[in-house]
């Protein structure tokens, strides 16, 4: 929608001035200060490249850097994984249980990233839940290492964001028309040549958009790698995190958090162009 | 037993209900011989669908048996039971050709590609399609999609094509297209046809034999002919065709020929008898058609007078609603060359042959 874009007069651009202050004051001025910031001298405040230098030249801060591509790799694939077949489930389930299933999946949402974590930390510590359980059980005698790791992490992400996967793959599957499976299955498919040959296909879309909104939180989320991951678990986020709080080096964090923001951007534009061909192509209602 | 005999489809006493109480098909049974073509024609609601399903094997019935080709089907899942379907928003796959939509049901049954290819290419042959191969459902119009879609289901050469009001979505010139070219493709396949829908004129004009539904149970089955001709109930006479549906106070029974009495000190006598005992005749049907214009002095049985209330000229005919009696307005279809002389306000003898009178229990 182009909001006033055919307007003759400037009149019509008055409703954009509230929406657009807040944008400007709340979301463009902190990020051109941002952009700003990183090319700063940390001494003079004067022009400089030095930041983007170290950054560029760090091996533990490339490690970051590649740490959490990997990281949301993981997360996104595991999100997606996980929420299609729940996803599913609650597009095409006329049960009772569905609107359990749908509390049960969203609800996480409402207690705080926090609480959730602390959560998995309690379940996969070394004294946790699941290594106490194995010890107990006499299966090990040394505890398995689920936490503080890229696991444990991985784990905690996958949790907190299953519902934004499951959300978006339901609104996709929703809008696939039930006759297409039954008319599938009575030309003689399979339930797994049903999935393989007409759902799936028709679901890209919204893989494409789970895989993206999932990459894109993992990869700007704190408080689970820090927690989950510990003090050797660094990831942009809690590079930038330790740079403004510990190191008070504001121009070093803002380049960490310009290499974020390009991360993230470069994958929503061509996660978003992939599935706006997908959506075209495939005509989906 | 020749090929004609066998039945291709028989359901026995099949009931659907749900959550126990709730029947939406009530003790259907039904009997499709092979190579006819059967519409199930009934209101909104009256568990057409639901028949479909059954017999596709998307729903298993409550009670009761559903037979294909003799084989028991309970239990066994749709994808295994060799049915077509056509469904009334076509489900052609959005993300494959008219080529690769045909292809698939062949393909699923593990046809070779020569094999499947060959299937596509008489299918398509069969509803006019050829030269579409490569387009994408989205650039068909709507009728060409409905052929894509029966294309589809005859491909695999299904025992039996069910057909859930397939036409519904087109407009009307293309509907009544439509059903002439489905009756050919029908006839020269020779397959089995259980088309569902609640247009009567469809159903009429492709049907070797038609099944009313109503509220779950069967209302009445036969030729398209024997159902307009002989009603069983009033819900069928108004359902079908345009009909007077006039209670009868009493009815008596004169070796064959009955003698029906009607409000507003009306009488007319039925050739019909049929199998309702006298006592249990509480209406009769009689067709707009059989009412005819009677000349200016005509004297003999059926014969009303009246004043004519209501006049609509349809073009090649005309419909009089005529005032015979205090409460009784009864419609009539005349010839347009035949209404010289009437207009609103006329007064008009009618004369109504006596086995044109049905009588009818409900
Ligand atoms: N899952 C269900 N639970 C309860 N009632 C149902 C269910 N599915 C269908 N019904 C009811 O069964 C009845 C028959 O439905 P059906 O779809 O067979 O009708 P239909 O004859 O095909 O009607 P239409 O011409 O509108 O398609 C309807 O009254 C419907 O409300
Ligand atoms: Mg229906």
């Amino acid at each position: 929608m182009r909001l006033g874009g055919t307007m003759p007069s400037l009149r019509g651009y008055v409703p954009l001035i509230p929406p657009v202050t807040i944008l400007m004051m709340f979301f463009a001025l902190p990020m051109g200060m941002m952009i700003g910031l990183s090319f700063q001298d940390g001494d003079t405040g004067s022009f400089s490249l030095t930041s983007y230098e170290r950054f560029f030249t760090d091996d533990l801060a490339l490690d970051g850097f590649f740490r959490t591509i990997v990281m949301s790799g993981l997360v996104a694939v595991c999100v997606t994984v996980m929420s299609y077949p729940i996803a599913y489930f609650l597009a095409r389930s006329t049960s009772r249980w569905r609107a359990v299933v749908f509390a049960l999946a969203i609800a996480p949402e409402l207690a705080g990233v926090v609480l959730r974590t602390y959560g998995w930390l309690i379940i996969l510590e070394d004294q946790g839940f699941v290594n106490d359980l194995v010890i107990q059980l006499g299966l090990i005698d040394r505890p398995l290492p689920l936490s503080h790791n890229m696991f444990g992490v991985v784990v905690g992400l996958t949790h907190v964001l299953l519902p934004f996967g499951i959300l978006s793959l339901l609104t996709n599957i929703q809008g696939i028309d039930p006759n297409l499976e039954k008319s599938a299955q009575i030309l003689g498919a399979s339930r797994l040549s049903v999935l393989r040959h007409i759902i799936l296909p028709l679901s890209v879309p919204g893989i494409v958009s789970s895989l993206l909104i999932a990459f894109t939180l993992a990869a700007s989320a704190y408080a689970t790698p820090a927690l989950l991951g510990g003090i050797k678990f660094s990831v942009l986020a809690t590079m930038i995190y330790q740079q403004v709080l510990f190191y008070i080096n504001w121009p070093y964090a803002a380049v960490m958090a310009n290499v974020l923001l390009v991360i993230v951007l470069a994958i929503a534009f061509t996660g978003a162009r992939l599935e706006s061909r997908l959506n075209s192509k495939l005509h989906v209602r | 037993m020749s090929a004609a005999e066998i039945a291709d489809i028989e359901l026995v006493g099949v009931t659907k209900s749900y959550g126990g109480n709730v029947v939406v098909v009530d003790n259907v049974s039904l009997t499709v011989p092979r190579g006819e073509f059967v519409s199930i024609l009934g209101p909104s609601g009256c568990g057409k669908t639901t028949t479909l399903n059954m017999i596709a094997g998307f729903h298993e019935p409550s009670s009761g048996e559903i037979r294909i080709r003799g084989r028991n089907q309970v239990g066994v899942p749709p994808e295994k039971r060799n049915i077509g379907l056509v469904f009334q928003n076509y489900a052609l796959f959005p993300h494959m050709t008219v080529q690769e939509n045909v292809a698939f049901g062949p393909k699923m049954k593990g046809q070779s590609k020569s094999e499947t290819e060959e299937a596509v290419r008489s299918a398509l042959k069969s509803v006019r399609l050829e030269g579409y191969e490569s387009r994408y459902p989205k650039e068909l119009s709507g009728g060409q999609q409905q052929r894509t879609a029966l294309a589809r289901a005859i491909a695999p050469r299904p025992s039996v094509l069910l057909l859930d009001e397939p036409l519904s979505n087109l407009d009307l010139k293309l509907r009544e297209a439509m059903r002439i070219e489905l009756k050919e493709v029908q006839q020269q396949l020779g397959m089995t046809f259980v088309y569902v829908t609640h247009d009567q004129e469809e159903a009429m004009s492709m049907s070797d034999r038609v099944v009313v539904m109503s509220d779950g149970v069967v209302a009445q089955e036969g030729r398209p002919s024997e159902i307009y001709q002989n009603p069983v109930s009033a819900f069928v006479a108004d359902f079908i065709g345009k009909s007077n549906l006039l209670p009868v106070k009493q009815a008596r029974d004169h070796d064959g020929r009955l003698t029906l009495t009607l409000g507003g000190g009306l009488s007319l006598v039925s050739e019909r008898s049929g199998d309702i005992p006298a006592n249990d005749i509480t209406l009769c049907c009689i067709r707009p058609e059989n009412v005819q214009l009677a000349r200016k002095g005509a004297s003999g049985e059926n014969l009303l007078t009246g004043r004519v209330d209501k006049l609509v000229n349809l073009g090649a005919h005309a419909e009089l609603w005529v005032d015979v009696s205090k409460d009784c307005l009864l419609k009539v279809q005349v010839p347009v060359r035949r209404l010289q002389g009437i207009e609103i306000g006329s007064h008009v003898d009618l004369l109504i042959e006596s086995a044109a009178i049905q009588p009818l229990a409900h």
